[in-house]
């Protein structure tokens, strides 16, 4: 952990089958891939750690050598402002956070329990997909409806990719070698889905996702903002149950449903300039939605010094960065095309006469990640 | 114990239903009808009903593979030996439903739990027909099974309390709201619907009101998304008629005592979606045609 270096990178698939999938890539040497019966989530972290001791695949001696395990977890609530080390009370209030994401939650929460019951006694630290975004002032998370949906559902704007926004914060400071306070940064992280959050002082003042991850900017096949008497119009007349509205919404809109081809921007890329009409209008849509969020950022900051783009689409697309900025005139941004031409590396795309820093930098949630159990497990030994 | 394999004897409407939604909901099952052509037509009715919800946005089409994937349709009851529940959707008749469990209990692995999916009849009775009365249970899901969230879960007399409680877990892990029934006619859910049934077609062959008008009556008036006819045409009125009959029998009171009209429907061979034709008419798609009503049989009106 001294010089951040990453020694191996894995994934189970399909747990609660009989033919799970575990993938397992030691730093510098070739994947593995194993095919099992792995019925639970304490069977999966068993068999990571096997292979991280692995004779031949692994990368520890002795499992001994682990001194702590950070997750993520994607929703803390209005509970979690920060990351913490796991206790009971935690563990109980990422449960009672169920509701408010129930697809990840659980499963999160099922691996916090498996690398306990596999590696008793070594600290885990949770950190929350929402809690970046926990510095946002109420008149940016509260939505105009009844308040009591607020008091009773705690029905607000909670955000997500927030460990990757934070990345984005401090990385952006470093490279642009200016300190936080006083940074007013646009961070745009365009991946499957995507969200764009305006960032003051290092902290989070507003974002656009909200109490789920389906608000906010058009994805690659979630539709973002609608007008939500949309979605009782299309129940009526197409007669489709809540289930299958949210469908429609999350896996049949956005990107794919606009093209009718694809939710992959690749593909919408390469549709648009063999002449596409559909695939043009979606990636208009898409391109036209991103600069509507930064025009308003750009008034919530007050001004903003440096828009930034991470995540797959936000470091691979130069197209779409370049249509983006050239719509961004008033705010006086331009961009250098030649650094523009880059893909899946940092670097500063600032035109010459900007008044904007563009920045395109990888985002590295897993880095965060570490960096939070190693900062709270180590404040947690010396205050023993 | 913990269920995880699952199997389905009887791909008719309703065992095609289950598989695809048990399928859907990340287990392997097994979909077994007796011979080669009844399975080829199930392959092709779970994949119509899985190609109607995509259309309809319910699911994507990596969904409708993966759920497909996971279903494997087979005529050999060998396959389903080594389940951990099998659930019998056979017709709805207790001596067919009797011969069938009497068969897996004989193949299947002493462990595994066998299921009913009856409406009406009694658990008791078909458990006795098996030498594993505490591992037979009832199992009934509603039609449009990935439309309902109701399972009832009925113990027969000698159904273990180990059982029960697998099957209520498994019924959850469906995301299910599973209710539990003690054995007894027509359960909870065919209890009370039939008499409104047999009402509303009594009320359409005195002439009170018009089929839709009977319908528009009771789905505008107490908020359900069909009128009782519908439902009816929906079910198949041979089903309806069956099992109305058998809870005519075995309750003796006369508000199941089936309908005339509806006798005279199935004998016309108009058994409702299934036919185009019952109280109502229908495409295809089995969508309704509207304002067509079957005016022949509209009783004193027709």
């Amino acid at each position: 952990m001294e010089d951040e270096s990453v020694m191996a990178k894995g994934l189970v698939e399909r747990i609660g089958s009989d033919d799970a999938i575990l993938t397992h890539t030691p730093t510098g040497r070739s994947s593995v891939k194993q095919v099992s019966s792995i019925l639970d989530h304490t069977t999966a972290i068993g068999q990571v750690l096997e292979m991280l001791v692995h004779p031949e695949h692994g990368v520890i001696r002795d499992i001994s050598e682990i001194r702590a395990v950070g997750h993520r977890v994607l929703h803390g609530g209005p509970t979690f402002t920060q990351s913490v080390l796991i206790n009971s009370e935690v563990k109980d209030a990422i449960r009672d956070c169920i509701p408010l994401g129930p697809l990840h939650n659980p499963a999160n929460l099922m691996g916090i329990l498996a690398a306990e019951s596999n590696i008793p006694g070594v600290p885990q630290v949770a950190v929350f997909d929402t809690a970046f975004h926990q510095t946002m002032p109420k008149h940016a998370f509260l939505y105009p409806l009844p308040y009591v949906l607020y008091e009773r559902h705690k029905v607000r704007r909670y955000g997500f990719h927030g460990t990757s926004h934070r990345y984005i914060a401090r990385r952006a400071a470093e490279a642009l070698n200016r300190p936080s306070k006083g940074l007013r940064l646009i961070s745009c992280h365009l991946g499957n889905g995507a969200s764009v959050a305006a960032i003051k002082d290092g902290k989070c003042i507003d974002t656009s996702m909200g109490l789920t991850p389906l608000e906010g900017l058009m994805m690659g096949t979630r539709s973002g903002d609608i007008d939500p008497a949309v979605v009782f119009y299309v129940m009526k007349h197409e007669n489709l149950t809540i289930d299958e509205m949210d469908s429609l919404l999350n896996k049949h809109s956005g990107l794919l449903g606009v093209s009718g081809i694809s939710g992959d921007m690749r593909e919408i890329e390469a549709a648009v300039k063999s002449g596409d009409e559909r695939a043009k209008v979606a990636f208009d849509i898409y391109e036209y939605r991103i600069r509507k969020y930064i025009g308003a950022y750009a008034v919530a900051l007050d001004g903003v010094d440096a828009i930034v783009f991470t995540a797959g689409i936000g470091e691979n697309s130069p197209f779409l960065r370049q249509r983006v900025c050239e719509g961004l005139g008033f705010l006086g941004v331009t961009i250098d095309p030649e650094k523009n031409n880059s893909r899946g590396k940092e670097v500063n795309i600032t035109g010459e006469d900007s008044k904007v820093k563009v920045l395109v930098i990888p985002t590295n949630e897993e880095l965060v990640i570490a960096r939070d159990t190693l900062e709270i497990v180590s404040a947690a030994n010396s205050g023993n | 114990m913990r269920i995880r394999k699952v199997a389905i004897v009887g791909a008719g409407t309703m065992g095609c239903s289950i598989a695809e939604n048990i399928g859907e909901k990340g287990f392997t099952v097994f979909l077994v009808d007796r011979t080669d052509e009844l399975v080829e037509d199930a392959k092709c009715r779970v994949e119509l009903s899985l190609n109607k919800r995509l259309e309809k946005w319910g699911i994507t089409e990596a969904e409708k593979r993966v759920t497909l994937s996971r279903i494997r349709f087979t005529s050999k009851l060998d396959d389903v030996t080594t389940c951990d529940l099998v659930i019998e959707a056979v017709q709805e008749d207790p001596d067919v439903k009797k011969k069938i469990l009497s068969d897996l209990d004989k193949l299947c692995h002493p462990q595994t739990i066998l299921a009913s999916n009856t409406s009406t009849l009694s658990i008791t009775e078909l458990a006795a027909a098996t030498l594993r009365p505490e591992r037979v249970i009832g199992l009934h899901f509603l039609s449009p099974v990935t439309r309902v969230e109701v399972v009832e879960i009925v113990r027969g007399l000698k159904s273990s309390e180990e059982t029960f409680e697998a099957v209520k877990r498994f019924v959850k892990s469906l995301d299910k709201v599973g209710v539990e029934i003690h054995d007894s006619p027509g359960f909870v859910t065919t209890r009370l619907i039939t008499p409104l049934l047999n009402q509303a077609m009594n009320a359409l062959m005195e002439g009170v009101a018009s089929a839709s008008d009977i319908d528009t009556a009771i789905r505008l008036g107490f908020g359900l998304p069909r009128g009782p006819l519908e439902m009816a045409d929906r079910m198949g009125l041979d089903t309806v008629l069956t099992s109305m009959e058998g809870l005519f029998r075995d309750l003796g009171d006369f508000s199941y005592r089936p309908c005339p009209l509806l006798r005279k429907l199935v004998r016309a061979g108009h058994l409702g979606v299934k036919t185009g034709q019952g109280f109502f008419k229908y495409d295809e798609e089995g969508n309704l045609i509207k304002e067509e009503e079957n005016l022949v049989y509209q009783g004193a009106k027709g």
